[in-house]
């Protein structure tokens, strides 16, 4: 990504970029939501967020600030919602605006940033956007070359399309729960909501779909997205096997932990290193490759007997051989186990944790995968970029994420033309 | 041309894939199912994917790999072995092509012959998508990677395994880690596109899939970028810095995932009523837990009355039950419950695509689209037997 000297302004500049002059009205929320349209606003959009001043954002109330360490659901009672370091994160580059979708201004308002933009997101439970008016019908009638993203866990049709859900309900219900964990023992599942970040990612890939068929075509569409869809097209040949040849995933040598089926791959797995719970991961999957593993161990007599002579014989004996090349990498450093065992061509990889991928990983700090940019509240911060570059385009960061009702006056102003009394009259009437 | 999508923008879209990885294997996938001509360039003995099961019953076989066929529908497939860029059937591939996807590492590129440089010169519009293991600059450039691999160094295994530390990190199945570079490298590559309607010019793209990794773990890097914190791993929940409530329930047939939020009462209310409509709910009927400090105080006495709750029913019941009652209760899901869900049915998700296989034509059920338009509408169809259209490609033609 570009490193280019963010500056210390916070009014809403020109935007750069190959999205450069799209504008969008986004009532998404959350992670789903957000990251999905982080990527629009991060190449150029100007994606303007509607927030409800008397519902923040989850992002913006959880406690992950700054010299405050709590679990998640450990919700402060009275948050500060500009301190929030999640929200900060999933919403750089963005404006943001408040309204009061409950009162007939605020949907009016609303309507003539739709009107204006063209392109509305949402994420909401199923309903939401209806009880305001917001349908396709309504949106097309506003702007008929309207885009229309609705993200959601079940999609919006079929008998279970209400269900609440969230990332680990989604991860659940469509089978990439099940899919992890030792066989015989209960699923570990994900530790993370992985398919708020996938469906995100589903989500902005969709919306650009439909951009780049509105500027070829002049045609909007509406973009139904389910979280669960989204899933179960990751859960890659596995799926086949049952799907096609009717092999059951309930079954005792699956999920595999960290072994293998196909390829054939031994040793496979994670494997302790020095210190408190720091682990290696390392993937033989060729002949050449135990070689040279076998002599980045110093050639140990075990290696040379029978039983580990052959891919097979290993995969056969892959208890004893992982106890062995446990025993090896245990008092090494994780670290130190990679970058050796990657110089003889052994597919290895330290386990990272955050602190390891910030301080540590030599290739995230020659990309510039992380960087900073600083906030009023806040103050300086690390954020996630993109882990991309490109020859030509530009990532085009100006600004950490608004602050509550930051960009009021821009939006209502500058967009849609209102002086400074009607804006005044709003804030009075709590409509903004 | 014939649109094999109708209404897709992508119809007259040519990408070539030299890919060799899930990563772009799979993001050439979404772009032929979404109407894009994908033309897979393999060499003779097929691409890896092929020589990977599981297989169609259980037999290997180059048109039997079900490994091929999730990453590769709706593709056509040339076999070009030593490809050139400059010369021969590559040159003339790419001389029409507007993507070039790649997923070697730079210095297995160079050695190939098939470096960005190489594949744009004397093509300005040519979009060259590189999907890489680590991207193609950096000290770990060219270093070898995998699924596991690739999800420990990028971090998020770190927050993957169960409460037991002495069980080390435990691989999410799926080929997860290519898949969060596949994302990457849609999103990547339909930015490039956007980037030539605006100045018809085509770019280098490099994604690393190292880095893919490394922001796709949701909480992890925010809470060491705010608090310092380092957030440890537990059974099938979030990672966090401190210890959270077990959230996996084992019931009669399987588990649901029921993540207790005390601090909600209408929820708390919710799950009483449901546990007393089964005689279930024992003293948790008494007010005093409509106070959130008795709550609280009594967590460890209300997972136990819960954990008999989920035992003495089946997944099913207390999916559609707790759901039906507003609690977002999961069941885990096997993949062949999949195609029996009521929900999935009635939106006509999974579906038949005819495969061609050495013994001929059959059909087969797979996922459909991850995205639903009313435009157009993205789906998969066959995925390609070995070198099945060197003749039409090489004549020109490219039409499935």
């Amino acid at each position: 990504m570009s490193n280019e000297t963010v500056s210390d302004e916070r009014t809403p500049v020109r935007r750069r970029g190959p999205l450069a002059g799209v504008r969008v009205t986004d009532f998404c929320w959350m992670g789903v939501g957000a990251v999905a349209t982080r990527m629009l606003a991060d190449f150029g959009a100007e994606v303007i967020r509607i927030e409800d001043r008397k519902r923040p954002d989850l992002p913006r109330r959880l406690p992950i600030y700054k010299g405050d360490v709590r679990a998640y659901g450990d919700e402060d009672p009275h948050p500060d919602p500009n301190k929030g370091g999640l929200f900060n994160n999933y919403n750089r580059n963005k404006v943001g605006i408040t309204l009061n979708m409950r009162s007939d201004k605020g949907r009016e308002i609303a309507d003539r940033l739709i009107a204006d933009s063209g392109i509305v997101t949402e994420n909401f439970a199923p309903g939401v956007m209806e009880r305001w008016g917001i349908t396709w019908d309504h949106v097309t009638g506003l702007r008929p070359d309207a885009i229309f993203a609705r993200m959601s866990g079940y999609g919006h049709d079929g008998p279970h399309h209400q269900f609440r859900s969230y990332g680990p309900v989604i991860q659940a219900v469509c089978g990439l729960s099940f899919n992890s964990g030792l066989p015989g023992r209960e699923p570990s599942g994900w530790g993370m909501s992985y398919m708020d970040n996938q469906a995100a990612y589903y989500n902005a890939i969709a919306l650009l779909m439909a951009i780049y068929r509105r500027n070829a075509t002049g045609q909007g569409m509406e973009i139904d997205v389910s979280a669960v869809e989204a899933g179960i097209n990751l859960l890659g040949p596995d799926l086949l096997d049952t799907l096609v040849n009717g092999r059951p995933s309930r079954r005792d040598d699956f999920p595999r932990g960290n072994r293998l089926e196909f390829p054939d791959a031994a040793p496979h797995g994670v494997y302790p290193a020095a210190g408190d719970d720091q682990w290696v991961a390392i993937a033989v999957t060729e002949d050449a490759e135990w070689k040279s593993l076998v002599g980045a161990m110093g050639d140990p007599a075990w290696a040379s007997e029978d039983r580990f002579a052959s891919m097979a014989d290993r995969v056969a004996n892959a208890d004893a051989l992982d106890a062995l090349v446990g025993a090896w990498t245990s008092g090494r450093d994780k670290h130190d186990l990679m970058r050796e065992l990657q110089a003889v061509g052994v597919a290895a990889g330290a386990v990272q944790n955050a602190r390891d991928l910030v301080e540590v990983d030599p290739q995230v700090a020659a990309r510039g995968t992380f960087f900073e940019l600083d906030h009023p509240v806040i103050g300086p911060a690390l954020f996630e970029g993109n882990p991309m570059t490109f020859s030509r385009t530009e990532q085009h960061t100006w600004r950490s994420a608004p602050l509550l009702g930051e960009d009021n006056t821009y939006v209502l102003r500058d967009i849609l033309g209102m002086d400074e009394d009607e804006i005044a009259r709003l804030a009075a009437e709590e409509i903004i | 041309m014939s649109e094999r999508i109708p209404g897709s923008p992508f119809s007259d879209l040519v990408v070539v894939e030299l890919a060799d990885t899930p990563a772009g294997e799979h993001t050439g996938k979404l772009m032929a199912d979404a109407g894009a001509t994908v033309i897979k360039v393999e060499p003779a003995e097929g691409a890896t994917s092929r020589r990977t099961g599981p297989w169609l019953e259980g037999r290997p076989g180059a048109d039997r790999s079900l490994s091929f066929w999730v990453y590769n529908t709706s593709k056509q497939s040339v076999v070009i072995d030593g490809p050139d860029p400059a010369d021969g059937p590559l040159a003339a591939l790419l001389d029409r092509a507007d993507v070039v996807i790649t997923t070697d590492g730079p210095a297995r590129l160079a050695e190939r012959g098939l470096t960005p440089e190489a594949l744009v010169a004397g093509r300005p519009r040519l979009i060259v998508l590189s999907v890489s293991p680590f991207g193609l600059t950096g000290p770990w450039a060219d270093y070898r990677t995998t699924d596991l691999v690739g999800l420990a160094a990028g971090g998020p295994l770190n927050s993957c395994g169960y409460d037991d530390h002495s069980i080390p990190p435990i691989l999410p199945g799926g080929n997860q880690a290519f898949q969060n570079a596949a994302s990457y490298a849609t999103m990547s590559l339909l930015l490039a596109l956007l980037q030539r309607q605006v100045d018809g010019l085509g770019q280098v793209v490099d994604v690393s899939m190292h880095e893919a990794n490394a922001v796709s773990g949701e909480l992890a890097n925010p809470y060491y970028f705010y608090p310092k914190a380092v957030v440890q791993r537990q059974t099938a929940r979030h990672a966090q810095p401190v210890p959270t409530q077990p959230a996996l329930f084992p019931c009669a047939d399987g588990y649901v995932y029921f993540a207790l939020i005390l601090g909600d009462l209408h929820l708390w209310k919710s799950l009483v009523a449901w546990m007393d409509a089964a005689d279930l709910a024992a003293d948790l009927v008494d007010p005093a837990y409509e106070d959130f400090a008795h709550r609280q105080a009594q967590f460890s006495h209300v997972q136990e009355v819960l954990e008999v709750f989920f035992l003495l029913h089946d997944a099913d019941t207390l999916y559609l039950e707790g759901q039906a009652r507003g609690l977002p209760v999961g069941p885990l899901r096997a993949f062949e419950d999949l195609p029996q869900d009521e929900h999935l049915r009635a939106r006509e998700f999974f579906l038949e695509v005819p495969v061609a296989t050495d013994e001929g034509e059959r059909a087969a059920l797979f996922p459909g689209a991850p995205f639903r338009f009313s435009a157009f509408e993205p789906q998969p169809s066959r995925p390609p037997r070995l070198g099945e259209h060197d003749v039409a490609v090489a004549g020109g033609g490219g039409d499935a």
